[in-house]
């Protein structure tokens, strides 16, 4: 059966949100790959084949437009899927090192599960947390900041017990109605910068 | 529109791209993304120029520099090298190239070592060396020597994307002409990059690239990414003997060029001509070549006692032509041709018909309608406002027409031709450009194009063209006020119509054309079908068509292969040992129209040249030659005895000058046309010995030495001969 096949009204709803015309329907690719990303944990080919159905393009398209972005996967994630930044910054600070200890310990590669279903790992580009590096992403979940070899033995410690432990910094999910991100929580995002204290020996002024 | 390029002002007119501007100046800027026929992207960042403008004051003058009669006005220099491709040059611009810009010299061998980061240099095994743009640019552009000392990366080789392309993925500087070829020519989103940045690479998604119009990737890829893999590793590119020619493969008549290498035909790749197939062939044309080196036949054969075929000499067949031949009136031979033959051959076959007084005379495949409507070219298709094809099934009939519909669709652009040729960034062109279907209707069975259509009508189609004069049904009648509507209408009839049409049919379709102001292309049933139609090369009062050959006393049967034999003695001059060849009394050895010197009619009326290929063929003859052996085993005067013999024949008949064609072609159109009953004809693109046998290069060589294939050489003392008029 396809995954669309019984979601008419779901269909319908993402392609209203685009022009009505054959540039409009080939948008509605990103959250149609996200809906099956959702649902599934990875957009298989046959998926692939039936997004690209519904946008009127190819499944090459699909697939092109897909392995794009590191957010959507081509093959089935573990329970916890961590993500590692290894970009300039996170590389400067050991995300290599961090990178090469979770490899070791979980004994799993790119593109594939752990044996006990639990973890699969991606090294991914910059996540924007360059001043908390080396960071990891689990799942959607959120950002684990400055991961050292005592904290990933604790994170990894924890969702072996299947106890995953709080972000130090959940990502937005939403864009409320005045237009600012909400994190999944429900607070402010840049929640963080409302703490400031002004350095020692610095005049007022601007903030 | 002035420009001023390294210090050269030139006139240009406006819209003209940056890249243009420079070579329409005598200059040089290296590219690879650009090409002439598809959107300019600034993918490959090669075609760096300096370039900068006037600007104007609040008021409107000039922002001046210097002072009194010598001031001009300030060029505003772009702080850095821009992309040509891309930028549209503007009046008063100023455009400086590396030939005087140490900036964008520097620029360029830069971006030249960045290409090379990661290139192997595979050249050494690679198929494109000696036709490699990069190898090429590298060696005129670049340092010369890389900073760079670390590993390359490395994916993977000889990744086959079809039967006929392979990928070597590690050879590709994503340039993305490959990508957007498919999506912008034949309408076929199947390719694209996967992945990005250092590990982007080209795939397809849809098991495999499509046939019909892949080959054309292998032409374009400016490295040796994408290679042919019909003519894979079977030579180099400077071991080739080039020679540009026709196809005559179907009636659209694409500019090809054909390379042999050691009197093999090892490989076909398209030629440019902007009125016929622009940059592209189809698959047909370039993969379907095989025959032209495999099982041909070199000697004439004759049947000995026992009744088999032997080889002989020329000599010798025409002796035992002068046996079979004894005693029978000269007209009684029937002569007859295959459609692909050269308006030469025609001439030469009709003047020998008319000597001897035959009756049957043929030429097949043909319709037996003659069209007398207005005619349209192919550029008049790709630049029409509404198309309708009826009864044709493209594919199979004129595959680049297809290419030439959907250039109509995406809007006609054909790009400008400057003094330096077909622009190459026509910055009219688009990624992605928008589509009028609307605009094509297709009327008959479904086809590739019917995907394409905007209006389509299942019809069968011996009456869709009088249904279509007077429309029963809301779909025609969509479609004829589409034609009536149109300024530019272009007709398409195909095989389905053209077979068996009746009387009423040419009236019926001169109605509608002037009705509509409608142009009309019916597509021929072979190569030169139109020209040879013009030379009475129809049966007789009286005479026997091709099909029913076999009532015949005799016949000489040229490059057909009707599967029967005249009742009589019967000579078959062919490539092949075809069926017909086998049942022969003599068999002569012909020339593929890859070796033949002449001309040919296409689809739209024009003359196209044939030139010669080196291609070893033993003793084959064209038909000329052959039918001086002819006339003599008949006893008759051979009225040409070569190809200017044949032309003058042609200037004398149909007032045809042949002596100074243009390498692009020539319109013409034939006072008259002779037409008769002819067989149905159902056109396939793809014969069986078209198809390359996948052999391993152990079988191939096994081959080679079994069929005594030696390399050609010269003799040590060439005969003296007697010069011909050829």
């Amino acid at each position: 059966m396809t995954y669309f096949e019984n979601k008419q009204p779901l269909v319908a709803d993402i392609f209203s949100r685009y022009p009505d015309s054959p540039q409009g329907r080939r948008s509605a690719l990103m959250p149609l790959l996200r809906e099956v990303q959702d649902a599934e944990g990875f957009v298989s080919e046959s998926r692939m084949a039936e997004i690209a159905a519904l946008c009127g393009t190819t499944a090459t398209e699909v697939r092109s437009v897909m392995s794009f972005y590191s957010t959507y996967h081509t093959v089935p994630t573990g329970r916890y899927h961590l993500q590692v930044c290894s970009t300039l910054m996170c590389a400067l600070a050991g995300s290599d090192e961090l990178w090469d200890h979770l490899v070791e310990t979980l004994d799993v590669q790119p593109g594939e599960v752990s044996a006990d279903g639990r973890f699969s790992v991606q090294k991914v580009e910059c996540l924007g947390s360059c001043g908390t590096a080396p960071m990891m992403q689990i799942n959607d979940d959120g950002y684990y900041e400055n991961v050292g070899p005592s904290k990933c033995a604790r994170i990894l410690e924890s969702l072996r017990n299947d106890l995953q432990p709080l972000p130090d910094n959940p990502v937005p999910v939403t864009v409320g109605a005045d237009g600012r991100q909400v994190l999944a929580g429900g607070g402010a995002v840049g929640s963080s910068v409302t703490g400031l204290h002004r350095l020692p020996g610095q005049a007022g002024g601007e903030a | 529109m002035k420009v001023t390029v390294d210090g050269i002002e030139i006139d240009l007119p406006a819209g003209t791209s940056a890249i243009d501007a420079v070579f329409s100046a005598g200059g040089d800027v290296p590219y690879f993304c650009a090409h002439k026929y598809l959107s300019p992207v600034g993918a490959c960042r090669m075609c760096l120029v300096e370039s900068g403008s006037p600007r104007k004051n609040p008021d409107g003058s000039f922002v001046m520099e210097g002072e009194g009669d010598a001031a001009s006005p300030k060029i505003f220099w772009f702080p850095k090298p821009m992309a040509s491709c891309t930028m549209q040059a503007t009046e008063g611009m100023h455009i400086r190239s590396a030939k005087t810009s140490e900036v964008v010299a520097k620029a360029q061998a830069g971006m030249m070592e960045f290409t090379l980061l990661n290139h192997p240099l595979d050249c050494p095994t690679c198929d494109k060396g000696g036709a490699c743009e990069l190898q090429d640019r590298a060696f005129e552009y670049g340092y010369g020597a890389s900073r760079f000392g670390f590993d390359r990366r490395h994916a993977e080789k000889h990744y086959p994307l079809s039967d006929f392309v392979i990928l070597d993925q590690e050879r590709c500087i994503h340039c993305k002409r490959c990508v957007r070829y498919f999506e912008e020519v034949p309408g076929q989103e199947v390719l694209d990059f996967i992945e990005r940045g250092g590990h982007t690479f080209i795939d397809t998604q849809e098991g495999g690239l499509p046939t019909g119009f892949s080959g054309n990737i292998t032409d374009i890829c400016p490295v040796g990414a994408l290679l042919d893999n019909v003519a894979r590793f079977r030579g180099r590119n400077w071991e080739y003997d080039h020679t540009p020619t026709t196809c005559t493969l179907c009636p659209v008549g694409c500019s090809i060029t054909v390379d042999a290498r050691n009197g093999r035909l090892e490989r076909i790749v398209a030629g440019e001509n902007r009125d016929v197939n622009e940059a592209w062939i189809c698959d047909a044309g370039r993969f379907g070549h095989v025959f032209a080196s495999e099982e041909r036949l070199t000697t004439p054969l004759i049947r000995d006692e026992d009744g088999q075929l032997v080889p002989a000499t020329w000599d010798a067949a025409i002796d035992a032509m002068k046996r079979g031949f004894s005693g029978m009136r000269t007209a009684d031979v029937a002569l007859y041709l295959g459609a692909d033959s050269t308006l030469e051959e025609g001439a030469a076959l009709e003047a020998l018909a008319a000597a001897t007084g035959a009756r049957s005379v043929d030429h097949s495949p043909r319709y037996e309608v003659s069209v007398t409507a207005p005619q349209a070219t192919l550029t008049d298709v790709a630049t029409a406002d509404a198309v309708v094809v009826i009864g044709a099934d493209l594919g199979e009939e004129a595959p680049v027409l297809e290419l030439r519909i959907l250039e109509m669709l995406r809007g006609g652009l054909i790009p400008p031709e400057f003094a330096h040729g077909t622009a190459i960034a026509d910055l009219r062109l688009v990624e992605r450009p928008a589509r009028r279907p609307e605009r094509l209707a297709v009327i008959g069975q479904e086809s590739r194009l019917w995907a394409h259509a905007g209006h389509r009508v299942s019809a069968n189609g011996k009456g869709a063209l009088a249904r279509l004069t007077h429309p029963d049904t809301d779909e025609l009648r969509a479609v004829l006020s589409l034609l009536e509507g149109a300024e530019r209408p272009v007709i398409i009839l195909g095989a389905d119509v053209l077979n068996g049409a009746s009387g009423s049919f040419s009236a019926n379709l001169s109605d509608l054309a002037s009705r509509t102001g409608a142009k009309v292309i019916a597509i021929p049933a072979a190569a030169n079908s139109r020209g040879l139609g013009a030379l009475n090369l129809v049966p007789r009062t009286g005479g026997l068509p091709l099909s029913r050959a076999q009532e015949a006393p005799a016949a000489f049967i040229s490059r057909l292969d009707p599967g029967v034999r005249a009742a009589g003695f019967t000579v078959v001059h062919d490539t092949h040992l075809t069926t017909t060849a086998r049942l022969a009394d003599v068999v002569l050895p012909a020339i593929t129209n890859y070796e033949k010197r002449g001309t040919v009619q296409n689809l739209e009326g024009r003359l196209l040249p044939l030139h010669p290929a080196a291609i070893q063929s033993g003793e084959s003859a064209d038909l000329i030659r052959t039918l001086t052996a002819l006339a003599e085993a008949l006893g008759v005067k051979a009225p040409a005895r070569g190809l200017r013999g044949a032309q003058a024949l042609l200037a004398d008949r149909v007032a045809l000058n042949l002596s100074d064609l243009p390498a692009r072609g020539a319109l013409h159109t034939f006072r008259q046309t002779f037409a008769g009953p002819a067989a149905p004809h159902t056109p396939t693109l793809w014969t069986e010995r078209m198809h390359a046998r996948r052999l391993t290069w152990v079988d191939r060589i096994e081959e080679l030495v079994q069929n005594d294939w030696q390399l050609p050489v010269a003799p040590a003392a060439p005969p003296a001969r007697a010069g011909g008029d050829d």
